[in-house]
């Protein structure tokens, strides 16, 4: 009677120890999610954004977005609009479902949010007035030229880091151009609008005529690998 | 103890079984079969018993609905006390069971056990191979889970092949137009009932066979096997110098059995339950179905097969794989046993233990699969990022954006169905580069519709880079001529920061 | 052990008659069974063949919903119910497709499973490649093999568009031996693609 009750004990006991084993399932976990239902910021931006934009959101290939004054910037909507709908006229996607792509309206809004919680810093422009996201009227090249040569040829003439090429224009929209003006590449060492000039800021007017002298450096048929022949 | 001998000789009295089994547990064997290399069979046997208790067990809570079985599947992983330890017992002992099973049939093929008398103890075993494969097969369907979804549509796909019957084989296969309800019950049916009671079936008619027809002795070099004097010899070998079955032989068989079932409980305990992956819905696209580890080599040889072979050989090589294990005792049924004299069937063995082995290890990797998430998952390394020039980063967002990555690693991250482009610039021109990005080939989709003449030379320029540091980026001989001696009809490449001319 | 079945066998064993009558009796027995057999057979034999149909009998018009879903120029992912269904099938009744849509009118739908052994293709809209997860079969955006095992293009429904909805014509697997277009039914199919065993 004993060894049988002591038997039993050590049965109970066993069966309670066996749902820590290494083997047990985690409790409430799907061991597969369904894709549709991960609105984790970390493995959404690790699927969809870090191949282009790089490992938590620093040196990729692609604009930086963990960078503080971008991320003081650009306002929600529009973050969250390009992640939507990508970005006309340059590589960004569309991730929205309503634009064809595989994220619902909670994985937008996560990304948003993941991002805006994970890289945005309250004292990102220390104090200084950042210029409006969008232009607000077209730009003036002549002058852009003027500040292009002030503010960016010391870096840019080399030919290593030209931004002149035509190939790289046709490959990026006017508001990319902006914004990188604007925010920098800091993970590149690449100035934001406050540095890229000497002694003062870039104002927005300056911004806005940048742009529009990089725009007219386009040419109609860009990136023809041969010259044409003859 | 008295109550105990009078109530086993009523029993007795009446079902008579004692005297077959003592002559089955009796029966001399030679001295030297009673050795580690017999015990494989035993133990095929005691993991067969071993599955049908746990299947047993999970058919209390299973149900073979297509809408609800994997609810059920999360409901012994996560809420029936101990469902996940019972779900990776018949998991793992199915892989061992399989994997014993194979092991014994290399064992008997190497000993030349398969040779007369013993003839249709291996055919039988070969069915009662492929009855396992089969329940492995249909086991992993009834985890209906997107591997399982796939993986019939993969076996359909394959059925519709047969020519003049496929459509109806596709129907049969299915139970309807598509993977469904239907499926899922016949494939249930299959598993718990058809083949289970074949199996058993089988296996008693194998093991019967083994009682009656002896132990196989231990191959000697120069004892031939010869139908007419088999009989008298091994009659000779077990009365001269035999042991009875039990204990001298039956102890390692225990042994070995107890090891088998202990090694199922540690990898069930450590390793846990197979899935289920994701649920088994056919909307849900973001899936890379891979068949279980036994099967992991038929997918890698069906990416290998170019399409023309593809059809032959999924419908004729089973048939010539299984005609040949199925005849081998009657081809080869006398002569040598010992693999001393037995050159090509050691060769032949070794071959086919290469090729498999190699096959499920390309398979646990996937080479010829696309990362479907790799363009968008897998970073160009920063160090690469920090020396490109704006149009070559460009470069590199296309060549994740067009899906590039997809298929060609960098880093040793990516895909594999392409070559790795880490050192692309060394081996291919400018040129060359162009027309492989426009034109495709060698198994790569031209993308010459698909990219503006902009993306393509960015991309270009990108992978012009990609060489290592102390060697220059391949380069055309003839346009370095040019840009040496000028020549008039030659045109010049556009890019001058990164064209090989520079580098040399 | 006394054997009672020996001794009744010694009982009759060295008459003719009797052996001959029973043995007769016997072979009645095994006729009848033979028979039964027969009889129980057929009905089996015929549930067993129960789901063959020839080609495009499961098929029937389904509604992929309304056109605007599907803007010009894109490839979309559509689902829809599969006309032959359970309700105990739950999600596997469901069916995807992918959707292109060349100009206003002129469609092409393609099945999801891939033409060399059915796994799921997924679109890429920025490459405009159609990628297999299996073993790397990839399509152009017409749905043309690109590279890869598949040995032809993406399978592809026949379509109409009626009241402001595109329908297909679906209800089975598509395979290579139950290729999804049957023949051709729709004039602005003119490319008639993918169609090597049409009858039509």
């Amino acid at each position: 009677m004993k060894v049988s009750l002591l038997a039993g004990a050590a049965l109970l006991l066993f069966t309670a120890g066996c749902n820590r084993l290494p083997g047990a399932p985690k409790a409430g976990v799907e061991e597969v999610p369904r894709p549709d239902s991960i609105t984790s910021f970390k493995t959404l931006y690790g699927q969809n954004c870090a191949g282009c934009h790089g490992d938590n959101g620093r040196n990729g290939a692609a604009f930086a977005l963990n960078n503080p004054v971008y991320q003081a910037w650009i306002d929600d909507a529009s973050l969250r609009r390009i992640i939507e709908n990508g970005e006309p006229g340059t590589q960004m996607p569309a991730f929205g479902t309503k634009a064809g792509g595989m994220l619902n309206d909670a994985q937008l809004d996560a990304l948003v949010h993941g991002m805006r919680s994970e890289w945005s810093k309250s004292d990102a422009v220390s104090g200084q007035t950042l210029p409006p996201y969008a232009a607000a009227k077209t730009g003036d090249a002549a002058a852009g030229k003027a500040v292009y040569e002030s503010a960016c040829a010391r870096c840019h003439s080399d030919a290593g880091n030209k931004i002149t090429d035509p190939t790289y224009l046709a490959l990026v929209n006017d508001q990319t151009l902006r914004t990188i003006i604007v925010a920098g590449r800091p993970d590149l060492g690449h100035p934001d609008w406050r540095s890229t000039a000497s002694g003062h800021p870039l104002s927005d007017d300056d911004i806005t005529n940048l742009t529009a002298w990089l725009a007219s450096q386009r040419v109609s048929a860009p990136g023809q690998p041969y010259a044409e022949p003859q | 103890m008295r109550w105990l001998t009078e109530s086993y000789k009523w029993v007795e009295r009446r079902v008579q079984l004692e005297a077959p089994v003592k002559d089955a547990m009796l029966h001399p064997v030679p001295k030297n079969t009673a050795s580690w290399w017999y015990v494989f069979g035993s133990a095929a046997m005691t993991l067969l018993m071993l599955q049908v208790a746990t299947g047993i067990l999970l058919a209390l809570i299973y149900v073979p609905s297509a809408g609800d079985a994997w609810n059920t599947l999360q409901l012994l992983n996560h809420e029936i006390p101990l469902g996940w330890f019972i779900r990776a017992m018949h998991g793992w002992g199915s892989n061992f069971m399989v994997a014993v099973v194979l092991i014994h049939m290399m064992q008997v093929f190497m000993f030349g056990a398969y040779k007369f008398p013993r003839e249709l103890t291996w055919v039988v075993g070969v069915l009662l191979l492929l009855m396992t494969l089969g329940m492995a097969f249909t086991g992993q369907v009834l985890r209906f889970d997107q591997d399982a979804y796939w993986g019939l549509g993969i076996g359909a796909s394959i059925s519709s092949r047969v020519p003049i019957v496929g459509g109806p084989l596709v129907n049969l296969l299915l139970g309807g137009p598509i993977i469904g309800g239907a499926t899922l019950t016949r494939f249930f049916a299959l598993h718990v009932f058809v083949i289970p009671g074949a199996l058993l079936a089988f296996v008693g008619l194998h093991v019967w066979m083994v009682l009656k027809l002896g132990v196989n002795e231990w191959p000697m070099p120069g004892r031939p096997v010869n139908r007419k004097t088999y009989d008298a010899e091994y009659h000779k070998l077990t009365h001269d110098d035999g042991i009875p079955f039990v204990p001298g032989a039956l102890w390692k068989d225990l042994v070995f059995s107890a090891g088998i079932i202990v090694a199922v409980a540690v990898c069930a305990a450590i390793f846990g339950p197979y899935g289920p992956t994701g649920q088994p819905d056919p909307t849900i696209i973001q899936t890379a179905p891979k068949p279980d580890f036994f099967f992991l080599w038929i997918y890698a040889v069906l990416s290998y097969l170019p399409p023309s072979l593809e059809t032959p050989f999924l419908l004729i090589a089973p048939v010539i794989g299984i005609g040949f294990l199925l005849v081998l005792p009657f081809w080869a049924g006398e002569g040598e046993k010992s693999w001393h004299r037995r050159p090509v069937a050691v060769i032949v063995l070794v071959t086919v233990a290469v090729l498999w082995g190699v096959f499920t290890h390309l398979a646990t990797f996937t080479p010829w699969s696309p990362k479907m998430d790799a363009w968008s998952g897998s970073t160009v390394p920063a160090k690469i990022v920090h020396n490109l020039s704006p149009v070559e980063r460009q470069g590199a967002v296309i060549f994740q954006s067009k899906q590039c990555r997809n298929c060609h690693s960098i880093g040793g991250v990516g895909g594999e169905r392409g070559p790795a482009l880490d050192n692309v610039a060394s081996r291919m021109t400018e040129d060359q580069l162009i027309r492989q990005v426009i034109q495709g080939g060698g198994n790569m989709p031209a993308y010459g519709k698909n990219l503006a003449p902009s993306e393509v030379t960015a991309l270009v320029r990108f992978l012009g880079t990609l060489h290592p540091a102390g060697q220059p980026a391949a380069s055309d001989a003839s346009r370095t001529a040019a840009a040496q001696f000028g020549a008039p009809s030659q045109t010049q490449s556009s890019s001058p920061t990164t064209s090989p001319q520079k580098t040399q | 052990m006394t054997d009672i079945v020996k001794e009744e066998q010694h009982i009759t064993h060295d008459d003719p008659k009797v052996v001959s009558r029973r043995w007769m009796l016997m072979k009645v027995g095994a006729l009848m069974n033979a028979a039964a057999a027969l009889v129980v057979a057929a009905p089996v034999i015929g549930y067993l063949l129960g789901p063959i149909r020839k080609k495009g009998g499961y098929n029937s018009w389904i509604s992929l919903g309304d056109l605007k879903q599907f803007p010009v120029g894109e490839t979309r992912l559509a689902d829809y119910v599969n006309p032959y269904n359970h309700p105990w099938d739950g999600a596997t009744a469901k069916t995807a497709c992918w959707v292109r849509r060349i100009d206003k009118s002129k469609f092409q739908v393609f099945a999801i499973n891939c033409a060399h052994l059915g796994c799921p293709v997924r679109w890429f809209p920025q490459s405009e490649l159609f990628m297999c997860p299996c073993h790397g079969g990839a399509y152009y955006a017409n749905g043309d093999r690109a590279s890869g095992p598949p040995e032809r293009g993406l399978f592809e429904y026949n379509y109409k568009v009626s009241g402001g909805e595109l329908h297909i014509d679906a209800g089975q697997m598509p395979t290579l031996a139950n290729e999804a277009k049957l023949k051709v039914l729709n004039n602005l199919n003119s490319d008639g693609k993918g169609c090597g065993s049409c009858a039509g």
